[in-house]
């Protein structure tokens, strides 16, 4: 709504677009009713993402933007089918799911293994909406829902979906949105053991745990390596491997210790000492380079000193 | 140091007339200043001691005599000139047989040696590129294999124990790889070391360094600057690559090799000192420009090292190898990167982009700059005094070819040790970052999952550790780190340049300034409650690596410009320039530029822009050689065999005269010739007597002359039979009939202005009758220098 600030010499041009987009509320709240709070928070260009928001801050809201819609109503042809608003219904219901899944396996991370199925119901129902392919009645949702105003809400609704998976690679662990690849398994079956095993001496003491889990721990760290290099890994392995990592390291104390600092500086003062024998020896025994000098002819000085006093008086 | 012989001193500074007894010991007792003048003007003494030696022979007493029998031997020092190295003939020789053969020349000849000179050009360029990318590559795939030997044999032994054994791994295996480098060096092609830019320098300033554009010195400089950038050792490859593309501009603008004695028929108008020298000043800015991705720093360094012969035509040629260079190397390196068709990949050196927002700097950081300019300076000063000192040890004491190959192992093997050293009792550890700026990762002691910070500063190359002090996040590195890190690896890179290497300095400089540019950063950010506004460490990292360069090698211009390209950020073009030319001042107040402490070392007689200043008292009579030997314009063979041959006397330009009949009184000046025009004609026989009896003999043509370029036989080779001798020689074809001269009483500032801007050789003095009195050369000239106690003058010498 900023945008009549913003641009006021467009005015014309935004005042529709702006009146479209509100109809498409309007419709939509008018055809659904229950569903009517949870999609205009869903569809709300406030908080696009944001789903944890109490509800009652944005029911007045709302309920003016009902109201004023009602005033104006455009022609048939202006406004979306029922096709189409039903698509958006399925889009913004799909929405939410996702993004429920995805806050609630923020921590530790679990988006791809929780959340593929959401994400590829997401992806289909989009990928619906925007074929060119024409719906029942001749109509394609792709303008209408996609196209017809410069903020592209659900465009860009999807476009932050889509940017999480891509940054979580949860392609690499998902197997056609069906479920998690082979790899990915494994290593979580390896994962669960290590953690066992950690969770077997984590009363005791760390060093017996050092010792007997380094097996399970070292083949966790190789396996995880390899799927590293293959690129078969996913932010959920990537942050399951780093916990592991810092309760091996961290918590349990296991990485190496510094231990062979006398062999280490023995060595290197060894070598330090080298060039300093190097450069004394070649001091002193080395013979000196000498240049022999030269004597250019040159004009005989009598003359030149003869011209100055000649010039002084 | 007491056997630094004595300077004679020109300053018109009150001196005591006792010091003069004080120094007799000095001199051996030989070397008495003889003559001292009181002038007016307040009692000032004028010492002309050395100057009256030679010349007052009737004055040489018996004593004298059996001291000048042997020459005086005096250890190296940075006050001498070499009897070495020659000028280039830049001036063009204006003889009868090139203006026949301009006559001869058509409209079109002259539009095609326009458009082979391009052709030349872009040649040049892509040749560069090629060889920048093979050294590129070629360094990047041996390093990886050394660091991933290294490194797996460093985790192998950080679980089971005996990392000393790691170290040992990893010196033997630098020491070897330079060995490898230092020996072909060292054996094969001394002028290959260092980082060659003070060679080119003094090329383009018209010195002809022995050997140093040859095909051998390309390939043992190539080869050599592999191996010592994949031994370790604290060094670049961007140095090396200037020379390289200087050698490759001589080579391909003659259109022929000598060293491989093929001979293409092509381009053979360009064989001579003129034409070859503007190609290297072609080649060297293509090699700038492929080593820092820098087409316009190539041009600008051309322009200033070799300022004094440029035209339009010639810098715009120039641009455009530095173009072609810049992008062969895109090219390539793109297919290499299995990128192909990328051009946008710069140099060889690649600082990466400096996001805008992130290096965006303020007014108030202006004084900062410059205060970290001033640091560079200094700290460039020190570095300058110290490799100084270790030169001229080096030149005493280190000369024999096995000696420079062992302290070079030496090096390496320190360099890899003072590296473990670091990397092992570092406790800095940083989490391995998503994206792997770091290419090879140690972990040793730290949580899995997390990598040595001081690992990414050594164990890697130079070139990776200047980007990653750039352009890791803040927080990467820790002031401890950063702080030690500079120290170690200043002192690692003062000691390694100039050993027998091939190996530049830009790169080393460019860290040690980026590793307390960056500790200056995150000091600034820490002492400030509000850090934000300091947050990129990286901007200061690269200002720093800016001062410290300049520092260090004193480029102005050309530098900025390189270093803004390198960038690929304009808005950078004012801090760097506050900073170098801060860095300048301060660091000249104290020495002088690395590049030119080591042109001075090597005895080469360098013309600087201008005259040293309160020379003009000086004038050509005081400056020139005399007596000169003269030939007649009609000469007998033997005179001129026999001249030619006397090695106490390796002239190379003679005056022509003609005799005025039946007078004792010295010839007038007709002409001068060359010693290289001498032996082309002594070989090609062209004898008055034969041309009479010989009718139909084939003319000498200019031809002739360049197909003996660049290597002239030496006199020794030709042979002249005992009849031959007694022949006459007409000189008048060949010799240069309009000679540059000047009369007696020029001043040394005028005398040297003229050698600077035509590109002299050889310069007659004559008398108000047009008789030779002198010759003045570009040693006469460049003996003069100011210190620090006024004009002083240096001793040439046999080395």
């Amino acid at each position: 709504m900023s945008l009549h600030k913003n641009s006021p010499f467009l005015v014309l041009l935004v005042l529709s677009t702006y009146a479209l987009a509100s109809s498409v509320g309007g419709n939509l709240t008018a055809s659904d009713s229950a569903d009517k709070l949870k999609q205009s928070l869903s569809l709300s260009p406030a908080a696009p993402v944001v789903v944890g928001v109490d509800s009652t801050v944005f029911k007045p809201g709302v309920d003016s933007l009902f109201s004023l819609n009602l005033l104006s109503s455009f022609p048939e042809d202006l406004e979306i089918s029922d096709y189409c608003s039903d698509l958006l219904h399925i889009f913004g219901q799909r929405y939410v799911a996702y993004v429920n899944c995805l806050v609630t396996a923020a921590r530790p991370v679990k988006v791809c293994q929780n959340c593929f199925s959401s994400y590829g119901s997401l992806m289909n129902i989009y990928t619906n909406i925007s074929s060119d392919q024409m719906g029942p009645g001749n109509v394609s949702c792709r303008d209408s829902l996609l196209r017809s105003d410069h903020l592209m809400l659900v465009y860009l609704l999807y476009s932050n979906m889509e940017d999480i998976w891509t940054k979580s690679a949860c392609d690499n662990c998902i197997k056609g949105f069906q479920s998690l690849t082979n790899d990915t398994l494994y290593f979580i079956s390896t994962l669960n053991q290590t953690l066992t095993c950690f969770e077997k001496y984590q009363q005791g003491n760390h060093t017996e745990l050092c010792k007997d889990c380094k097996n399970a721990y070292r083949d966790l760290n190789e396996l995880y390596s390899r799927m590293e290099t293959n690129l078969t890994m996913c932010i959920d392995i990537e942050d399951s491997m780093n916990m592991t990592r810092r309760l091996w390291s961290k918590n349990f104390n296991c990485s190496f210790p510094r231990e062979e600092t006398v062999p280490v500086i023995a060595v290197s003062s060894f070598m330090l000492f080298l060039p300093i024998i190097f450069y004394l020896s070649s001091f002193l025994h080395s013979e000196q380079k000498k240049r022999k000098l030269i004597h250019p002819k040159r004009a005989k000085s009598y003359t030149t000193l003869m011209n100055i006093q000649d010039k002084l008086s | 140091m007491a056997n630094i012989a004595k300077k004679v001193s020109w300053s018109s500074r009150a001196e005591e007339s006792g010091a003069a007894g004080e120094r007799t010991p000095l001199f051996n007792g030989s070397e008495q200043p003889r003559l001292s003048r009181q002038l007016s003007g307040g009692g000032s003494v004028f010492q002309i001691g050395r100057l009256s030696t030679v010349d007052l022979e009737e004055e040489i007493t018996s004593d004298e005599d059996s001291l000048r029998g042997r020459p005086k031997e005096i250890p190296h020092n940075e006050k001498l000139l070499s009897l070495k190295y020659e000028s280039l003939d830049y001036d063009n020789i204006e003889n009868q047989l090139f203006l026949e053969e301009e006559r001869r020349m058509s409209y079109m000849g002259f539009r095609c040696l326009e458009i082979s000179r391009w052709v030349v050009c872009g040649l040049i360029g892509f040749l560069t590129g090629l060889i920048a990318c093979f050294i590129d590559i070629a360094v990047e795939e041996l390093a990886g294999i050394k660091y991933r030997v290294v490194k797996q044999n460093i985790e192998k032994f950080t679980e089971v124990g005996g990392l000393s054994i790691s170290l040992i791994l990893w010196a033997v295996l630098n020491a070897s790889i330079v060995m490898l480098g230092a020996i072909i060096v060292a054996f094969f092609e001394p002028i290959a070391a260092g980082s060659g830019i003070p060679q080119i320098k003094c090329y383009l300033n018209g010195v002809k360094i022995p050997r140093v554009v040859r095909l051998k010195t390309l390939v043992v400089k190539v080869c050599g600057v592999i191996c010592s950038v994949v031994g370790g050792l604290a060094v670049g490859k961007e140095g090396p690559m200037i020379h390289s593309g200087a050698v490759v501009a001589a080579g391909v603008s003659q259109g022929r090799s000598t060293s491989l004695k093929r001979d293409f028929k092509i381009f053979e108008y360009f064989r001579r000192d003129t034409e070859k020298r503007d190609f290297v000043s072609a080649g060297a800015a293509a090699g700038v420009s492929a080593a820092f991705g820098a087409p316009v720093g190539g041009v600008l360094f051309a322009l200033e090292e070799g300022a004094s012969f440029w035209n339009q035509m010639l810098t715009w040629r120039i641009f455009f190898a530095s173009m072609i260079s810049t992008f062969t190397l895109n090219f390539f390196l793109s297919i290499y990167h299995k990128n192909p068709g990328d051009l946008s990949n710069p140099g060889l050196i690649n600082f990466g982009r400096f996001e805008s927002d992130s290096g965006a700097y303020n007014l108030y950081e202006i004084p900062l700059f410059i205060a970290m300019g001033a640091i560079g300076g200094l700290l460039g000063a020190l570095f300058n005094v110290l490799n100084y000192w270790l030169t001229i040890f080096r030149i005493r004491y280190v000369h024999r070819p096995c000696l420079q190959v062992m302290e070079a192992m030496l090096v390496a093997a320190v360099t890899a040790t003072v590296s473990f050293t670091m990397i092992y009792f570092s406790n800095d550890c940083q989490p391995l970052g998503p994206e792997h700026n770091e290419e090879y990762p140690l972990q040793l002691f730290c949580a899995d999952g997390e990598y040595n910070s001081m690992a990414t500063a050594f164990f890697n190359t130079p070139e990776r550790s200047v980007r990653s002090l750039f352009h890791n996040q803040p927080g990467t590195y820790n002031p401890l780190t950063l702080g030690l890190f500079t120290l170690t690896y200043f002192f690692l890179a003062c000691w390694t340049y100039g050993l027998a290497v091939s190996a530049g300095v830009f790169i080393p400089s460019l860290l040690i300034g980026a590793a307390w540019g960056r500790l200056f950063g995150i000091l600034l950010a820490s002492i400030t409650s509000n850090g934000s506004i300091w947050a990129d460490p990286g901007k200061y990292a690269l200002i720093g690596a800016a001062a410290q360069l300049g520092g260090i090698v004193r480029m102005t211009l050309s530098l900025t410009v390189i270093m803004v390209e390198a960038t690929g950020n304009v808005t950078y073009g004012l801090p760097i320039m506050l900073v170098l030319m801060t860095a300048k001042i301060v660091g000249d107040y104290f020495v002088e530029g690395l590049y030119d402490i080591h042109i001075k070392l090597q005895s080469v007689p360098f013309l600087h822009l201008e005259a040293p200043a309160t020379s003009h008292w000086l004038t050509a009579r005081e400056v020139m050689g005399s007596p000169v030997t003269c030939l007649n314009r009609i000469e007998k063979v033997g005179t001129i065999v026999d001249i030619l041959s006397n090695t106490s006397t390796n002239h190379n330009g003679f005056p022509v005269v003609v005799q005025v009949t039946g007078s004792d009184e010295p010839a007038k000046l007709c002409g001068l010739i060359l010693r290289s025009q001498l032996i082309v004609l002594l070989k090609h026989k062209v004898f008055v007597e034969l041309a009479r009896s010989r009718l139909t003999q084939r003319k000498l043509q200019l031809k002739d002359f360049r197909d003996a370029y660049p290597r002239f036989p030496p006199i020794q080779s030709i042979h002249v039979s005992q009849d031959e001798r007694e022949c006459m020689m007409d000189l008048t074809e060949f010799m240069n009939a309009t000679p540059y001269t000047v009369p007696q009483e020029t001043s040394l500032p005028r005398v040297f202005k003229l050698f600077r801007a035509l590109g002299l050789r050889h310069l007659v003095v004559v008398d108000d009758e047009n008789r030779v009195v002198g010759l003045v050369t570009r040693k006469d000239l460049a003996r003069y220098h100011l210190g620090k106690h006024g004009l002083e003058e240096l001793q040439v010498a046999q080395t």
